[in-house]
């Protein structure tokens, strides 16, 4: 490359590199910590997202940074498994009854745990989606597919084709898009990753399964918006086949769009138009999560009955950290 | 060109229109806004400071502008934006100026990792740099204010950079004006009746506020950092005698430590730089309740001769490195609330 860097923009890159770095360092050794403690007496729980495509050793672990470890259990033992981390300092983070409940009943995960000395928050999942998600997904199906580590870890990652999926299925069931285009990425080496590993045999796998588990119609957006901003290559039996499940043709463009705007960042030349989509986004999200009378009662406690703190949300005032 | 020689429309016209980029030393900053108060407060404060190019890259995009919503009718307030998103709590209209202050600090203390940040003030005398380590409400900045009144080149009254890759240790910082509170504000006139100070601020979280415009020289020698020599942890205690008392290393290090705002985000690198710093400074605490004693102390620190305390220091890794034990997860909790940020918390 003839033209260098200029220095300020590599100096943003080179502390994005550290921070990263230290992160996963530091995702580590939690792993560490919780593979070699009480989780021993229960069956091996597998490693979601983040620690997974660390311990995996695959190509967007580097310079990711991941703000919680996730962990799926079987159903039968997540309950356990939360009882078992608080004696080593895992506590529940302080939510009412209106939220526990949401989260006992209603998600695939238990309110996120934060350890009492270090401050680092731990998702005790049993699911990869809500249970009271438009379609059910079988986590069975991962949870007997998943793989084993080299020793001495105990944890497991899901097998290629699970990983991609709930790659695509997280971000394409998300209320919240912060994150929007890292998720993305996420598919997409991933996706490209499996591809060159294993062949056009991966995208059979992961389209059976896709198809298995009922959630093609979230692969599919995808695919397509890795395929447009990234440039992630789909082979053409691949895409075909998936085309099948996509949105009728008269609703393809504005889903298109909204995906498109939701995936900016918030330096974008369309501030509006994103911030629109995000509104959009979050609705769908909460559609797609919960039954229309469900979300209906969830956003009126959200909006009414929360407690104060609960609902400002966001922003600390200025004097909090600086003198 | 400096912001000083911009008149006040063309400096009112280029924040609109997003163009208002300000080089304050290491850090540029791109700031956009139509509230007068900001206008106000850059011109009052930032006449020194030069402009960066202004389709060069900033570091930091900031805006400022009143939330929407039926409120800015009767009640106006103000957000600040970095990155199009809003970071604080919004404050009352007239704290635009104040607002903007907090806002770049905030820039600074969460948006830089490429070196280690740490909650200080810092200045230079003789090539020699000074650094007072405090947590908000022990004068640092007051000391600080009347350290650059009286001789001393300001480098920063909130955030010392110390580069992690270089050989050599140094510290430099933005030299932007110095925010002084309540009590400190009268103090500092009468200590420097020459100083130029913004017009006192009311009724902010942190009571009345009024920021010192710096010395011109050291908004010019902004871009030269300075090898750190002393480590002061300053105390303001009402009525007390004023005291410099030599404090150890081992506690100055975590006194330190637990002043970075970056340090657990930088692991190790964090460890080694900062031990890198201790091993090359005398480290003190400091009480005081008379500004004008304490500017004395700091004026004989300089003149006096600093013998190297410890054999050896001067040379980079003097402390063991790479055997020495590195920072691992545990160990990171020890740093602080500020450092304590586990680097597995939920981010904004």
């Amino acid at each position: 490359m003839q033209e260098r860097l200029p220095e300020p923009a590599a100096r943003h890159l080179w502390g994005g590199y550290l921070a990263a770095e230290r992160n996963a360092e530091a995702v580590r050794w939690e792993l560490e910590q919780l593979d070699g403690g009480l989780l021993g007496r229960l069956s091996p729980p597998v490693a979601l997202k983040g620690a997974a495509y660390l311990l995996a050793g695959l190509p967007n672990a580097a310079g990711r940074v991941c703000h919680d470890i996730d962990l799926l259990f079987p159903a039968d033992e997540v309950g356990r498994a939360e009882s078992l981390l608080f004696f080593e300092g895992w506590q529940a983070s302080p939510h009412d009854a209106h939220d526990q409940r949401y989260y006992r009943q209603w998600m695939h995960e238990l309110p996120p745990l934060v350890h009492r000395r270090r401050g680092a928050t731990l998702d005790l999942h049993h699911n990869l989606l809500p249970e009271t998600f438009a379609v059910r997904v079988e986590p069975r199906r991962v949870l007997d597919a998943a793989a084993p580590l080299a020793a001495p870890w105990r944890l497991r990652v899901p097998a290629p084709e699970h990983l991609a999926l709930h790659a695509a299925v997280h971000l394409f069931a998300e209320t919240e898009w912060q994150r929007g285009l890292r998720d993305l990425y996420d598919i997409h080496a991933l996706v490209e990753h499996f591809q060159a590993a294993r062949g056009d045999r991966f995208w059979e796998e992961l389209l059976d399964e896709a198809e298995a588990l009922g959630v093609a119609w979230l692969v599919e957006p995808a695919l397509a918006c890795g395929r447009t901003l990234l440039g992630t290559r789909v082979p053409a039996a691949a895409a075909e086949r998936l085309e099948r499940h996509g949105p009728p043709r008269w609703r393809r463009g504005p889903m298109r769009a909204l995906f498109r705007h939701g995936l900016n960042t918030r330096a974008s030349r369309t501030p509006r138009r994103d911030a629109l989509a995000r509104a959009a986004l979050l609705l769908r999200g909460h559609w797609l999560k919960m039954p229309p009378t469900l979300l209906a009662r969830h956003l009126l406690y959200k909006a009414f009955r929360a407690p104060q703190g609960a609902r400002a949300g966001g922003g600390e005032t200025p004097t909090h950290r600086h003198g | 060109m400096r912001i000083g020689q911009l008149s006040r429309s063309e400096l009112a016209g280029r924040l609109a229109r997003g163009g208002l980029s300000l080089a304050t030393g290491p850090v540029t900053t791109r700031i956009r806004t139509s509230i007068p108060g900001v206008a106000a407060h850059l011109a009052a404060l930032y006449a020194d400071f030069p402009l960066g190019e202004a389709d060069g890259i900033a570091d930091f995009s900031c805006q400022l502008r009143p939330p929407r919503g039926v409120r800015r009718y009767y009640r106006p307030q103000v957000l600040f934006l970095a990155d199009g998103r809003s970071v604080f709590k919004p404050l009352a209209y007239h704290q635009a100026g104040p607002m903007l202050e907090w806002g770049m600090n905030w820039c600074i203390a969460s948006q830089l990792r490429d070196r280690l940040i740490f909650h200080a003030a810092a200045l230079e005398r003789g090539g020699r740099a000074l650094l007072l380590a405090a947590p908000p409400g022990s004068g640092k900045s007051t000391l600080c204010a009347a350290l650059a009144c009286r001789g001393w080149r300001l480098l920063t009254d909130e955030a010392a950079l110390v580069e992690l890759g270089a050989g050599r240790v140094s510290v430099a910082g933005t030299a932007r004006p110095v925010s002084l509170k309540n009590a400190s504000i009268e103090a500092v006139q009468r200590l420097a009746p020459e100083a130029a100070l913004s017009a006192p601020c009311r009724d902010t979280l942190k009571g009345t506020v009024a920021h010192m415009r710096p010395p011109p020289e050291s908004v010019r020698r902004a871009q030269e950092p300075a090898a750190p020599a002393w480590l002061v942890f300053p105390r303001f205690v009402p009525g007390a005698p004023t005291r410099l008392t030599e404090r150890s290393r081992p506690e100055a290090f975590m006194g330190l430590a637990a002043n970075a705002f970056n340090y657990a985000a930088l692991g190790r690198r964090a460890f080694h730089r900062t031990a890198d710093l201790v091993e090359r400074v005398a480290c003190y605490d400091f009480r005081y309740s008379r500004l004008e004693e304490a500017v004395q102390v700091f004026d004989e620190l300089a003149t006096r001769r600093e013998p190297s305390a410890v054999p050896g220091a001067g040379e980079p890794g003097y402390h063991g490195r790479p055997h020495g034990p590195g920072v691992d997860g545990a160990a990171a909790g020890g740093a602080g609330e500020r450092a304590a940020r586990h680097p597995v918390a939920p981010g904004r």
